[in-house]
């Protein structure tokens, strides 16, 4: 090991030049943080806001943008202060080196330290506002839209078969919307209401919101689906509820009367499904479900799932419909039945059950585990 | 004989060198040279993807389109991207840089496997043709992500494209196994971990990477390979597929793979840095430490490219707040470098130029990978141009910044000659103003409402495509000027010599271009390469820059 000479190394501190330029930066970022955080109504970085949660969105967006404000400001601000404080000059002799400081604990600590804790109070942040986008309105309009190369059509409650005009929706009322795909995937978005799903075959993802401004708003396809991509978009109108929507909605009920299924209803609650008999329901079961459905597994599919324990199955807490496994809601399927992108199930005039019958084979399928 | 015995085992033993221009410089198994010739054919793959790059800028320069029909734009994007990511930004770090840099940084003779190393570079090119020939049987149209049901629908080039992208995964996966036993097992006596060079530390935390998430998207890709030529059914609902399952593989995979693009690129910027600034690199242990850390964390974040496909709600936060966690260890690296900076005595060469524009243009999309993060604003903004625009701020404004502040720095050890660093500067000029041009107004038009993957847009957005696509031509013209100036620096570049920037790790204590056996003697190592007030930490490297003999051994 050759000895090692010893060195006097010059060692600094922040110079005034640094907290000037610190000083100076620190206005900068305050005015960006500024400018971003008290960004009035009018964004101009998001497109006009038609409703709710999107207001609670352009919140978290701008908090984001102002806290990013001053931290560009400040990486990027003393890159360029210390390439040109630091650079070499030609007055320095070769061979100059610069300060030798190998690290400095409390520094590190403290930009390990303080991103984390600025990391655990934007997931807070985020996580409320997500709640918010998750939590189910307990009234106001459910409505379905189905993705084709390359369309969107849509389907409203007690409206035979689809709606294929522009969708309508009453100001103020909360929506929910399951969305769907009859070929590859789509994607549904709104940008004024800032919110997007995916419209994948054989699912149905879900959002809701409140359009809170009448208006015309556009829907646009985000998922690459094939060669007319480019122009698959359609519009949303957002009307007065009385008069307009009304009238559009039951122009719509006559128009395609002739047609398909409704999609089931929200509330039907017309059944008693008190006092079922489960050998009645297990009989009217081999007699009218299983040409379709297999006394096995969800996977078992014949023409729909096997219904081996519908109502008790982790794995499928849902209905086709996308409502929960309840026995209210098999009811209803089997009452008002289902068309939709997972095909066709017969409703009550079709299939020739009577409420009691219902009843009966809710409580069979209830009893199976 | 003592020195064997001082090097734990690791014989003095040199293989002739091997003679004839096939066994030189074709089928080498020279770790340079192979190095080499990976540097050579992602460039020559850059070339062609950037060009299908302007015909994208071509197509948008008018709301309607117009150059291109719609099916013939899809093909191009999605050739773009996919040639980008394969055989341009993973072979240059990975097998370009690593396979030159790393062996020589360790004090190695070769990597572990030379002829692994062969056969992983000679998949590379054939892959990429593969890919490129995709064209005349109908190209894929579905993007580099090529999620079906859409990609079943494709062309015949998409069963081409799953071939090609599984064999340059092959390469990738061998060269990551190949990596991983050489520092493993060959580093230097006395190179510890902790005194690696930081760029081994970048492929040393990229390697498990390479190995274990390439596999993954094997799998993918074998099965949409299997279902579109013989239909078996993965990914069609219609019959019993999941069309979700390839989005997590796929993700599985390519998540990992941007971490796979910026650890070896961060590598460069910590070995740059330091030198520009004449000053040892500031926390090395928490850099080192970090890269793992994000290694580790970049397998844990994959659905967070799903929020919008409709995985199970609660799954959704995990992944939204380990995303957020990952900013945590890459803004170590990022105020490290500028405290490297701090108090340095700065030689602005164009390589130093290129770091600077890495930490401004890094900086920033590593931010906007925080909104997109952000389950709220991710619903906003997915599927639009804020995508492209991130994912071009880390890619080119990261990875490929870092790819040519790495060319600069280490040209001199390639060729023994300079690059012209008068162009290099008026590359890094017309480069960050073509680029920033190019990429910034993207963020824009995204949260505005213009989605990606368009071959014909809403008008409102023209004045800002046009704007985009005359930045992008300035940005071509900044990568012409490199091209021209590294071609014309190989043969007429001003001689460097061994170590033109005075840096301290082993490849530059040994002649330019290092001659085929590295190292006469094996280095001993006995410090960190950092320490610039202190002499070399190295012993046995006296007679590297004599003309004494080399111990040719037989075999």
């Amino acid at each position: 090991m050759p000895a090692r000479k010893p060195h006097t190394v010059e060692t600094s501190k922040p110079g005034r030049g640094f907290w000037v330029t610190t000083a100076i930066l620190a206005l900068i970022a305050f005015a960006g943080w500024l400018y971003f955080w008290m960004i009035p109504t009018v964004q101009p970085w998001l497109p006009p806001e038609g409703g709710h949660p999107g207001d609670q969105v352009d919140w978290l967006f701008r908090f984001m943008a102002s806290a990013a404000a001053v931290l560009y400001t400040f990486v990027v601000g003393y890159v360029i202060y210390f390439a040109i404080a630091y650079r070499r000059r030609k007055s320095d002799p070769p061979g100059a080196l610069g300060f030798h400081v190998h690290d400095n604990t409390k520094l590190e600590a403290a930009w390990t330290i303080i991103p984390t804790l600025f990391v655990v109070l934007l997931s807070a942040l985020s996580v409320n506002i997500w709640y918010v986008l998750q939590v189910q309105p307990n009234n106001g309009l459910v409505v379905e839209s189905i993705g084709r190369q390359w369309y969107f059509t849509f389907r409203y409650p007690n409206v035979n078969g689809e709606v294929t005009s522009e969708m309508h929706l009453p100001v103020g009322v909360p929506v929910t919307l399951n969305v769907t795909s009859q070929d590859v995937i789509h994607s549904f978005w709104v940008p004024d209401m800032r919110l997007k799903a995916d419209m994948i075959p054989g699912m149905i993802n879900t959002i809701r919101f409140t359009p809170t401004r009448i208006g015309r708003y556009q829907i646009i396809c985000t998922e690459f689906c094939g060669t007319e991509h480019s122009t698959m978009d359609k519009q949303i109108m957002v009307v007065e509820p009385q008069a307009q929507y009304a009238a559009w909605y039951h122009g719509w009920q006559v128009r395609n009367a002739h047609v398909g299924n409704a999609l089931p209803t929200v509330s039907t609650g017309t059944i008693n499904l008190a006092g079922g008999d489960a050998a009645a329901g297990r009989a009217l079961f081999s007699q009218k479900c299983s040409a379709c459905h297999a006394l096995g597994p969800f996977s078992q599919r014949i023409v729909g799932p096997g219904l081996q324990g519908v109502l008790h199955d982790p794995a499928h807490p849902n209905l086709v419909d996308g409502d929960p496994a309840t026995p209210a809601n098999v009811a209803k399927i089997l009452q008002s039945g289902y068309t939709g992108s997972f095909g066709h199930m017969p409703n009550q005039s079709e299939n020739g059950l009577s409420s009691k019958d219902i009843a009966n084979l809710v409580t069979y399928l209830n009893s199976l585990r | 004989m003592s020195v064997i015995a001082e090097h734990g085992g690791i014989a003095e033993h040199i293989h002739p060198e091997p003679q004839g221009f096939v066994r030189k410089y074709i089928f080498s198994l020279d770790h340079k040279i192979i190095g080499i010739q990976y540097i050579i054919t992602a460039f020559v793959f850059f070339v062609l993807a950037g060009l299908l790059a302007e015909v994208i800028r071509i197509q948008l320069m008018h709301a309607n389109g117009g150059f291109l029909t719609p099916e013939v734009y899809n093909e191009v994007y999605s050739v773009h991207g996919s040639a980008m990511v394969w055989l341009v930004i993973i072979p240059m770090l990975t097998g370009g840089f690593g396979n030159f840099v790393m062996p020589v940084q360790i004090g190695a003779r070769d990597v572990a496997f030379p002829w692994l190393n062969m056969i992983s570079f000679w998949i590379f090119p054939v892959a990429g043709l593969m890919l490129f020939s995709s064209f005349l049987m109908g190209a894929p149209v579905a993007g580099w992500t090529e999620y079906p049901p859409m990609s079943l629908q494709g062309a015949a080039g998409t069963s081409m494209w799953c071939a090609a992208i599984f064999l340059v995964g092959v390469s990738s996966t061998l060269t990551g196994m190949n990596f991983l036993v050489t520092m493993l097992k060959m580093r230097a006596p006395g190179m510890t971990y902790t005194r690696m060079p930081l760029f081994c530390w970048g492929q040393l935390a990229t390697a498990p990477l390479l190995m274990i998430a390439t596999t993954a998207l094997a799998a993918a890709l074998a099965a949409l390979f299997m279902e579109r030529q013989f239909g078996v059914p993965f990914y069609d609902p219609t019959r019993g597929g999941s069309p979700v399952l390839w989005q997590h593989m796929f993700w599985f995979y390519s998540h990992p793979a941007v971490y796979i693009m910026i650890l070896p690129a961060f590598g460069i910027m910590s070995e740059v840095i330091s030198v520009f600034s004449r000053k040892p690199v500031f926390g090395y242990r928490l850099i080192a430490f970090s890269s793992s850390a994000i290694a580790l964390a970049g397998f844990m974040v994959w659905a967070h490219h799903m929020f919008t496909s409709g995985i199970a709600p609660y799954m959704q936060l995990p992944f939204m707040i380990l995303t957020f966690a990952i900013a945590v260890p890459t803004g170590v690296k990022i105020f490290s470098w500028l405290a490297t900076m701090w108090g340095g005595k700065i030689y602005l060469t164009s390589s130093m130029l290129f770091a600077i524009g890495f930490l401004a243009l890094f900086t920033f999309g590593g931010i906007s990978g925080i909104f997109l993060a952000a389950i709220p604003f991710d619903l906003h903004v997915h599927g639009t141009y804020f995508i492209p625009a991130h994912i071009h701020y880390v890619l080119v404004g990261g990875s490929l910044m870092g790819i040519f502040s790495g060319m600069y720095y280490w040209f001199p050890k390639l060729t023994g000659r300079y690059m012209s660093e008068l162009w290099g500067r008026v590359h890094f000029a017309l480069f960050v103003i073509g680029f920033s041009g190019t990429f910034l107004p993207m963020h824009y038009l995204g949260a505005m409402g213009m989605p990606r993957r368009v071959a014909t847009y809403d008008p409102q957005f023209q004045f800002w495509n046009q704007f985009e696509s005359i930045s992008s031509f300035v940005m071509t013209l900044a990568i012409l000027i490199f091209f021209v100036n590294m071609l014309y620096s190989i043969r007429h570049g001003k001689p460097a010599g061994h170590n033109p920037w005075g840096a301290r790790t082993l490849e530059w204590q040994i002649p330019s271009p290092p001659p085929y056996y590295n190292f006469k003697h094996i280095p001993s190592v006995f410090g960190l390469p950092y320490d610039f007030t202190e002499p070399l930490p190295y012993t046995h490297l006296e007679d590297e820059l004599t003309d004494s003999p080399v111990a040719v051994g037989a075999h």
